[in-house]
């Protein structure tokens, strides 16, 4: 059976100043290879500026990698149309990004509508997730996005992320704008729904306790580059320093 | 003479005048829009372009009015005397306020929401007709706005290229020094601006999408 | 400008002349200079500095220059308040704008009506006039004029029909304009003629937009764009002939500028305005060049 995702030598450089120059830039990612199963979730946790953020960006092509292959479902990225790659690819950031002119209802069947899905099979499945985020369809599937506190517009966030059903999930960070108590209980419906759902899933964090929560695996990013990767009893007993450090700090 | 004294005894040239006015700035500001938004739209994808044409789009603007036309009247068909030069002339002071707001109704869309869109998908095409352009349609509408409400004050200029409009009472009046001429023509595209300045603000707030 | 005209001739010598003329004149309880003022276009401006150069090399006074000033209300404002002492005006300006006489086409008449009118309602003194008349000056191309044989406007009567005209608003409306020139001439064009501003007919007619327009006769633009004056075989247009007008007081109290003013009547023929005033319009040169250079030249 394929993967979900498969990275395999993945670098990326930013473009020199000059035309055609390439390779000039500084070097973001360096190396970084990994494979994340169905129904498992790789937590990439590192600090500001380690490379966790430009790595899911590589994986969607919001960046294109300067050397290296991602398979998505066992697919070639860089061989797929750019807009098809995504749909198949749901993905999650802190700031939410939902469209404020559209209703909850819009914004979740969002993938589906761009997939020419037919209007009844959209409305079931909206239902579907909105229940299985935990928001009752009726009250919230008319509402704007400005009517919504965090939480819910965090959730929302990942039931539009899966709409299309995608094998793979990429999470940016997606619960660190939230206050302390709806972060707390948002990771612990997001573990229950992780097993659930059976898909692959790449979560970005600096949030060592998020991470070891959340994460079947955690890879540890360190200046662009992978290093640390295991899982996190593994990660508890590394005596690699920067495992060390961010224990430290749990 | 009294100014009221003087419409009602030339009623129907004043109306004609106010037609051809309205004319004017009608087909002048649609055009506008016609170059504006796409040129707007293009800048925010070619930004390097961006300093350049709105430096030339602002240079339009400084051209003092008589010079302009000076310019345009050897041209071949956007030249020579009459309405259609006018036109052409009000077209290039309609265009930065269009080109500008179109540019920056764009970008002003919240990055986040732009990511979300372009991670989840969607072609540049769904990105700007389903998200940037609703999202920025009130600040276009706004430049819109600002282009119409000026075009009714400078379509005055309109007279001096033999285009007509409510111009010709000013420059008749500028001619013989008659106060209730000047203002015959000046008080009708006062009112005007101020119409399409109340309808088009209130289009902005209908249409507009609204919310944080 | 003013300032730059002097600057420009102050080398050590009459710098120190300029400084006892000075001490000479406050000595004797005067007023020191003489103001002369001008409206605002380039023909007053170089007909004022002309005035403005005769008097200082003449008498010796030092003159202020107070030009561009505004059309005729304000230069009429400014010399009968006192503001200054001296301007250029135009005879039919001056009789039908400011004592709104009906216009009337006999030069002698209409400036002994103005001279006399001026100097008792106004303590006004006309000076003699220039010599040029800047009348409207009704203008075709000289190739049409050639091909179709025009030299009077009576000529243009039979073309007509066949062709375009542009007026500015000032021709069209004015009492001595479009109106009685169609009735006295019997001129019927193909369509009623295009309201556009005065600058631009030139333009439009040296880029055949139209075919007839109604210049000033004086015009730089006339030789400069090939154009040709159609005569007023009819003498339809009032006369417009320029001359200085001067407060009576300043008249009395500097001697010499009467004298020095007279020297300049009937000196300047139409073409030589035409030609003045292209040298600053169409050629842009500095104006007090052009009117020392004159000076030197006719007046020695």
């Amino acid at each position: 059976m394929t993967k979900p995702l498969e990275v395999q030598g993945l670098g990326y450089r930013l473009p020199g100043k000059g035309k055609g120059e390439t390779g000039n830039g500084r070097l973001l990612v360096h190396e970084v290879s990994f494979t994340v199963g169905a129904g498992e979730t790789l937590v990439l946790l590192g600090r500001s500026g380690s490379g966790k953020t430009t790595t899911l960006k590589l994986i969607n092509r919001l960046l294109e990698p300067t050397v290296g292959e991602v398979r998505v479902a066992g697919e070639r990225a860089a061989d797929l149309p750019v807009t098809r790659l995504r749909r198949r690819i749901g993905y999650v950031i802190q700031e939410v990004g939902l469209f404020p002119h559209f209703t909850v209802e819009r914004n979740v069947g969002l993938v589906p509508r761009l997939d020419g899905w037919p209007p009844p099979r959209i409305a079931t499945r909206v239902r579907d997730l909105l229940a299985l985020v935990g928001l009752d369809s009726d009250t919230f599937a008319r509402r704007y996005p400005h009517e919504l506190s965090g939480g819910q517009r965090q959730r929302v966030g990942v039931a539009r992320a899966l709409a299309a059903d995608p094998p793979l999930l990429l999470l940016d960070e997606p619960f660190g704008a939230l206050d302390p108590i709806t972060r707390v209980e948002l990771q612990r419906e997001f573990k229950a729904l992780e097993g659930r759902l059976g898909k692959g899933m790449v979560f970005v964090t600096h949030d060592v306790r998020e991470g070891l929560l959340l994460g079947t695996r955690i890879g540890l990013m360190l200046q662009g580059r992978l290093a640390f990767l295991g899982t996190p009893d593994e990660f508890r007993r590394s005596e690699h320093p920067e495992c060390k450090a961010f224990m430290a700090a749990a | 003479m009294s100014l009221w004294d003087f419409y009602a005894r030339n009623s129907q040239e004043v109306l004609g005048l106010v037609g051809q006015h309205l004319y004017l700035v009608a087909i002048s500001t649609g055009a506008a829009i016609v170059i504006g938004v796409p040129l707007g739209i293009l800048l925010t994808r070619r930004t390097a372009w961006r300093g350049p044409v709105l430096g030339v789009a602002n240079v339009f603007q400084t051209v003092p009015s008589l010079a302009l036309f000076g310019f345009l009247i050897p041209l071949p068909f956007i030249g020579g005397i009459g309405a259609t030069t006018a036109i052409v002339a009000l077209v290039l002071y309609a265009l930065l306020p269009i080109v500008r707001n179109t540019y920056e109704g764009v970008t002003g869309v919240d990055p986040a929401v732009r990511e979300a869109g372009r991670g989840m998908g969607m072609t540049d095409w769904q990105l700007l007709t389903q998200v940037e352009l609703p999202l920025g349609f009130g600040v276009i509408l706004a430049g819109v706005r600002v282009a119409t409400v000026v075009s009714v004050g400078t379509a005055t200029i309109a007279a001096a290229i033999g285009a007509g409009g409510l111009g010709v009472y000013i420059f008749r009046g500028v001619a013989v020094v008659d106060d209730t001429l000047i203002l015959a023509g000046a008080l009708p595209a006062a009112l005007m601006a101020l119409a399409a300045d109340g309808l088009l603000g209130v289009a902005e707030r209908r249409f507009a999408w609204r919310g944080k | 400008m003013a300032g730059e005209v002097r600057g420009g001739r102050a080398d050590g010598r009459t710098v120190g002349l300029w400084v006892l003329a000075a001490g000479l004149l406050s000595g004797c309880g005067h007023h020191d200079r003489i103001v002369v003022g001008s409206k605002n276009f380039t023909e007053s401006d170089l007909l004022g500095e002309i005035v403005a150069q005769q008097i200082e090399r003449r008498t010796g006074l030092s003159v202020e220059r107070r030009f561009h000033l505004g059309g005729t209300f304000v230069c009429h404002q400014a010399i009968t308040s006192g503001r200054i002492d001296l301007y250029v005006e135009y005879t039919g300006t001056a009789y039908t704008a400011v004592l709104k006489h009906a216009p009337v086409v006999d030069r002698d008449s209409v400036y002994r009506t103005v001279a006399r009118d001026y100097l008792q309602r106004f303590d006004l003194v006309w000076g003699k006039p220039f010599g040029f008349n800047n009348t409207f000056a009704i203008t075709v191309r000289r190739r049409d004029a050639t091909r179709h044989g025009l030299t009077r406007i009576s000529d243009l009567a039979r073309l007509a029909p066949r062709l375009k005209a542009g007026f500015g608003y000032e021709f069209l409306e004015r009492a001595d304009g479009f109106r009685g020139l169609a009735s006295v001439y019997g001129l019927r064009f193909a369509s009623p003629p295009t309201a556009m501003d005065l600058g631009l007919t030139y333009r439009a007619l040296a880029d055949g937009k139209v075919d007839v327009i109604a210049g000033n006769s004086t015009d730089g633009q006339i030789e400069a764009l090939d154009l040709a004056v159609l005569e007023d075989d009819r003498h339809y247009f009032p006369p417009y002939e320029a001359a200085p007008v001067m407060r009576q007081a300043a008249i009395t109290r500097y001697s010499g500028v009467a004298a020095a003013l007279a020297q300049l009547a009937g000196r300047i023929s139409d073409a030589e305005m035409r030609r003045l005033n292209a040298l600053a319009d169409v050629e842009h040169r500095d104006i007090a060049t052009i009117a020392r250079d004159w000076l030197r030249a006719s007046l020695p």
